[in-house]
C-alpha cells in the first residue's frame, strides 16, 4: 500500500497538517502559561479606554483623551497620507527620471543615472537618518527662514506654506467636484459609444471640459467671499497659520520620494525601451508628430510592461512608510507600538498591525490589478 | 589679400570647429537641451562649490582630535577617522577587533565567489556551511578564542552576518516553498502560497516586531533565543519568502519535457528535482538572486529598530561621546557610503554576470 502514490500523498498531507496543529498547540499552551505568569489579560477591551499619549502631527482631529482605537485610526491616516503623497510625487518625478535616463544629453542622462544608483544602492533607513541629520545641520533658525516662494518658508522648525481656506460648509465644493466628474465621465462614455457606432469621435469631451471650466469660474465668483488664502505669518518664534509640515514629516516625504522615484525611473526606462523600434518607425511613416507618437503609440505600449512592476512598487511605498519610526514621525506602526508599551497588550497590538497591513496591501493590489487588466493586451 | 588670408585660416580651422560642434550637439542641439544643460551646469557649479568648500577645503582631518574640528568651519572628518573602529565594529572588544575584521573579509569573499555561475556546484553548499561555522567561531569565540556574547557584536560584521545567514538559511527553505507552491498536493500548495503571500504582504518591520515582542510570549523561557537570533529568524523567514518567488520564476522557465524525460528514466520526484530541475532553475535566476542579496544587505539596516547594534546604531553610539561635537551628517554619510559600496559593487557584478552569460548563450 505504501507504493501507491495517491495513498502516500494523502498520508504526507495529513502528517503535515498534524505537525502544524501540534506546533500551534505547543505555542498556544506556552503563550497561555506566559500570560498567566505575567498576569496579562487577553482581550480587545483596551481599545475603548483613553489613549493618554500625544500624537504630534495628525491629519484627523485627535486629543490624548480619545480612545485607543481612534489613536490607531489617526496613526493609519498618517501612514496613508505619507503613502499617497509619496506615490503621487514619486510617479511624476520617476517619469521624468526614466525619460531623462534615455536623453541624448549626456549631462541629463548622467545625473538621472546618479539619482537612480544612489536610490537603489542605499538603505532607506540610512537615507532617512541622513536626511534628518542634514535637516538640522543646514537649515536656518525660524527667524532667518529661507523663502522658497511667496508665503512659503523653510527653517529648522519645518516647512510652512499658504493654504486655501473655506469658511462655510464644505458641501458645495465637494458636490461641485462630484458633479463635474460625472459630467466628464458621461461625455467620455457617450463619445466612445458614438465612435463605435459611427467610426468618428465627436468632441463631447472637449465640450464637457469647456463647460466645467466655465462653471468653475462662475462657482468661484459666486463663493468669492468665503474663499480665503491663509498665508503663514511670522509670530514670535515660528510661523503660524497656513499649512505647515514638521521636520519629521518633510524628511520622510523627501527621503521616501527620492528613494521611490529612483526605482520608478528604472521601471519607466525599461518600459520605454521595451517598445520596439518598428512601432516608432510605423508611427513616423503614418505622419504622426513626436508628441502624437508618444501619446498614441509609445505610452500605451510602454504602460503594459510598466504597470505590473509599478504596482508592486506602490505596495512597497506603503510598506516602506513604516520606516517613519526611525525619525520619530508617528505613523500607524509607531502609534500602535506606543499603545503596546502603555497597555502591554502585545499580542492584540501586533495582531492589529499585521491585520491592517495585510488588508491595506490586499485592497491596494486588487485595485491595481483591476487597472492592469484594463490596459493589458486583450487576446481574442 | 587680407580676405583670402582669413578665408584660408577659416578653412583650416573648419574641421576643428566642426568636430567641436559635433561634440557639443548633444548638449546644445535643441533649445530644450541647451536650456537643460545651462540650468544643470549652473546648479552643479553652485552646489558643487558649496560641497567642495564643506567636504574638502574647510574640512577638519588630521590630527584626529576634537580641537581640529572645533577650529574648522567645514566637515568634521577627524571624528569619522578617530571613531572609525567603533563605527565599523560597534562595542566588540577592541583587542579582538581583528576577528570581526576577518569575518567581514571572509563573508565578502564568499559572496563574490559564489556569485559566479561556474561556482554553482553541489560543493558550494559545503563551502557556505564551512564559512558560516568559521564566522560563528571567530565572532562568538571558544576553542582558544575569548568568548564574546552576541550582545557585544556590532557594526559591519552584524550587517554582513545577518545578510549571509538570512540568505544561507533561507535558501533551503525557499527551495521547499517554491517546490511546494508548484506541488500537486493541495494541502502543501495552499500552505506554501499562504506562507509566501502573507510574508510578502507585510512590512519587514512588522515581522521584526513579532520576533522581538511576541516570541518572548509565545515560547517557554527555556527555549527563547536571544535578541540577535530572534532578529535573524525574522530576516530568514522574510528572505525565504522572497527567494521562493525568485526560484519559482526559474522553475516556471523549465520546459515540462525535462521532468517527463526524468520520469521516463525512472527517477522519482526528489531525484528529478535535485538532479534535473533545480540545477537548471537556479542557474536561470542567478542575476535575480544577486539582486535579492542587495535587498537583504539594505534590509538588515532595519534591525536598529529592535535594538541590535548594526552600523547605524554603532554610529549613533559613537556620536554620543561628549568630548566631540556630534557631526552626525558626516557619520551617516560615511555609513551610507559603506552600504553604497557594498550594494553598488554587487549590482555591477550582477550586471557583468548577466551580460557575460548572455554573450555565451548568444
Amino acid at each position: 500500500m505504501l507504493q501507491d502514490v495517491r495513498f502516500r500523498a494523502i498520508i504526507v498531507q495529513i502528517a503535515l497538517l498534524a505537525g502544524i496543529a501540534a506546533l500551534g498547540f505547543m505555542l498556544f499552551t506556552a503563550t497561555a502559561r506566559n500570560l498567566e505568569l505575567r498576569g496579562i489579560p487577553l482581550g480587545f477591551g483596551f481599545l475603548w479606554r483613553p489613549a493618554n499619549f500625544q500624537i504630534a502631527e495628525t491629519i484627523l482631529p485627535y486629543s490624548s483623551s480619545d480612545p485607543n482605537w481612534w489613536a490607531a485610526v489617526v496613526g493609519l491616516s498618517n501612514s496613508l497620507f505619507i503613502s499617497v503623497l509619496v506615490i503621487l510625487l514619486a510617479s511624476v518625478i520617476g517619469l521624468f527620471i526614466g525619460i531623462g535616463r534615455l536623453s541624448s544629453n549626456p549631462l541629463v542622462s548622467g545625473l538621472c543615472r546618479v539619482w537612480v544608483e544612489v536610490a537603489r544602492n542605499t538603505p532607506l533607513v540610512v537615507l532617512l537618518i541622513f536626511n534628518y541629520a542634514l535637516w538640522w545641520e543646514i537649515l536656518p533658525l525660524a527667524t532667518e527662514a529661507w523663502k522658497l516662494a511667496p508665503g512659503t518658508h523653510i527653517s529648522v522648525r519645518g516647512l510652512s506654506m499658504p493654504a486655501l481656506g473655506w469658511s462655510t460648509s464644505t458641501f458645495a465644493p465637494v458636490a461641485f467636484v462630484g458633479v463635474s466628474a460625472v459630467i466628464l465621465a458621461g461625455a467620455s462614455y457617450a463619445a466612445r459609444r458614438r465612435q463605435i457606432e459611427t467610426g468618428s469621435r465627436p468632441a463631447y469631451v472637449s465640450a464637457a471640459w469647456l463647460f466645467v471650466a466655465v462653471a468653475a469660474g462662475i462657482f468661484l465668483f459666486a463663493y468669492r467671499d468665503v474663499i480665503s488664502l491663509d498665508i503663514p505669518e511670522f509670530r514670535r518664534a515660528n510661523f503660524a497659520g497656513g499649512w505647515s509640515l514638521t521636520p519629521e514629516l518633510t524628511t520622510i516625504l523627501i527621503g521616501l520620494t527620492f528613494y521611490t522615484a529612483g526605482f520608478i525611473g528604472e521601471i519607466v526606462r525599461g518600459g520605454i525601451l521595451a517598445v520596439r523600434k518598428g512601432q516608432w518607425e510605423a508611427a513616423t511613416a503614418l505622419g504622426l508628430s513626436r508628441g502624437q507618437t508618444y501619446r498614441l503609440v509609445v505610452v500605451p505600449l510602454a504602460l503594459r510592461s510598466i504597470v505590473p512592476p509599478l504596482n508592486s512598487q506602490y505596495i512597497n511605498v506603503v510598506k516602506n512608510s513604516t520606516l517613519a519610526i526611525v525619525v520619530g514621525y508617528q505613523d500607524f506602526m509607531t502609534v500602535v507600538s506606543t499603545m503596546i508599551n502603555k497597555t502591554s497588550h502585545a499580542i492584540e497590538g501586533v495582531a492589529i498591525i499585521l491585520g491592517v497591513f495585510l488588508a491595506v496591501n490586499l485592497a491596494l493590489s486588487a485595485l491595481l490589478n483591476a487597472y492592469n487588466r484594463r490596459i493589458a493586451i486583450v487576446e481574442r | 589679400m587680407a580676405d583670402t588670408a582669413s578665408n584660408t585660416t577659416a578653412r583650416a580651422a573648419a574641421p576643428d570647429a566642426r568636430s567641436l560642434l559635433r561634440r557639443l550637439a548633444p548638449f546644445f542641439g535643441t533649445p530644450l537641451n541647451a536650456a537643460l544643460t545651462l540650468i544643470l551646469l549652473w546648479l552643479m557649479v553652485r552646489l558643487g562649490s558649496l560641497l567642495v568648500d564643506w567636504a574638502i577645503l574647510n574640512a577638519a582631518l588630521f590630527p584626529a582630535e576634537p580641537e581640529t574640528c572645533a577650529a574648522a568651519t567645514g566637515a568634521c572628518w577627524s571624528f569619522v577617522i578617530a571613531k572609525s573602529g567603533q563605527i565599523l565594529f560597534g562595542i566588540f572588544p577592541p583587542a579582538e577587533r581583528w576577528r570581526a575584521g576577518l569575518v567581514c573579509i571572509l563573508i565578502i569573499m564568499t559572496l563574490l565567489a559564489s556569485a559566479r555561475p561556474s561556482a554553482w556546484r553541489p560543493g558550494l553548499a559545503a563551502i557556505w556551511v564551512g564559512m558560516m561555522a568559521i564566522v560563528l567561531w571567530l565572532m562568538g569565540g571558544g576553542f582558544g578564542l575569548v568568548s564574546v556574547p552576541t550582545s557585544s557584536w556590532g557594526g559591519l560584521p552584524v550587517t554582513l552576518i545577518l545578510t549571509v545567514f538570512a540568505i544561507g538559511l533561507g535558501f533551503p527553505a525557499a527551495i521547499l516553498l517554491a517546490l511546494g507552491r508548484r506541488s500537486s498536493l493541495p494541502v502543501v500548495r495552499t500552505l506554501s502560497v499562504l506562507f509566501i503571500e502573507t510574508i510578502r504582504g507585510l512590512p519587514l518591520l512588522s515581522l521584526l516586531f513579532v520576533a522581538s515582542i511576541l516570541l518572548p510570549l509565545f515560547l517557554p523561557e527555556s527555549l527563547l533565543p536571544d535578541k540577535f537570533v530572534r532578529a535573524l529568524l525574522a530576516l530568514t523567514i522574510f528572505a525565504a519568502a522572497y527567494l521562493a518567488e525568485v526560484l519559482r520564476g526559474g522553475l516556471q522557465a523549465i520546459p515540462g519535457g525535462q521532468s517527463e524525460a526524468a520520469e521516463a528514466l525512472g527517477l522519482n520526484y526528489w531525484s528529478t528535482q535535485r538532479l534535473i530541475i533545480l540545477p537548471q532553475a537556479i542557474r536561470i535566476v542567478i542575476p535575480a538572486l544577486t539582486n535579492t542579496i542587495i535587498v537583504m544587505i539594505k534590509n538588515t539596516s532595519l534591525v536598529l529598530v529592535v535594538g541590535l547594534f548594526d552600523l547605524i546604531s554603532s554610529g549613533k553610539a559613537a556620536l554620543s561621546d561628549p568630548a566631540w561635537p556630534a557631526p552626525s551628517t558626516e557619520t551617516f554619510l560615511f555609513i551610507g557610503l559603506i552600504y553604497f559600496a557594498l550594494a553598488f559593487s554587487f549590482a555591477r557584478f550582477a550586471d557583468f554576470l548577466e551580460r557575460s552569460g548572455a554573450e555565451k548563450r548568444g
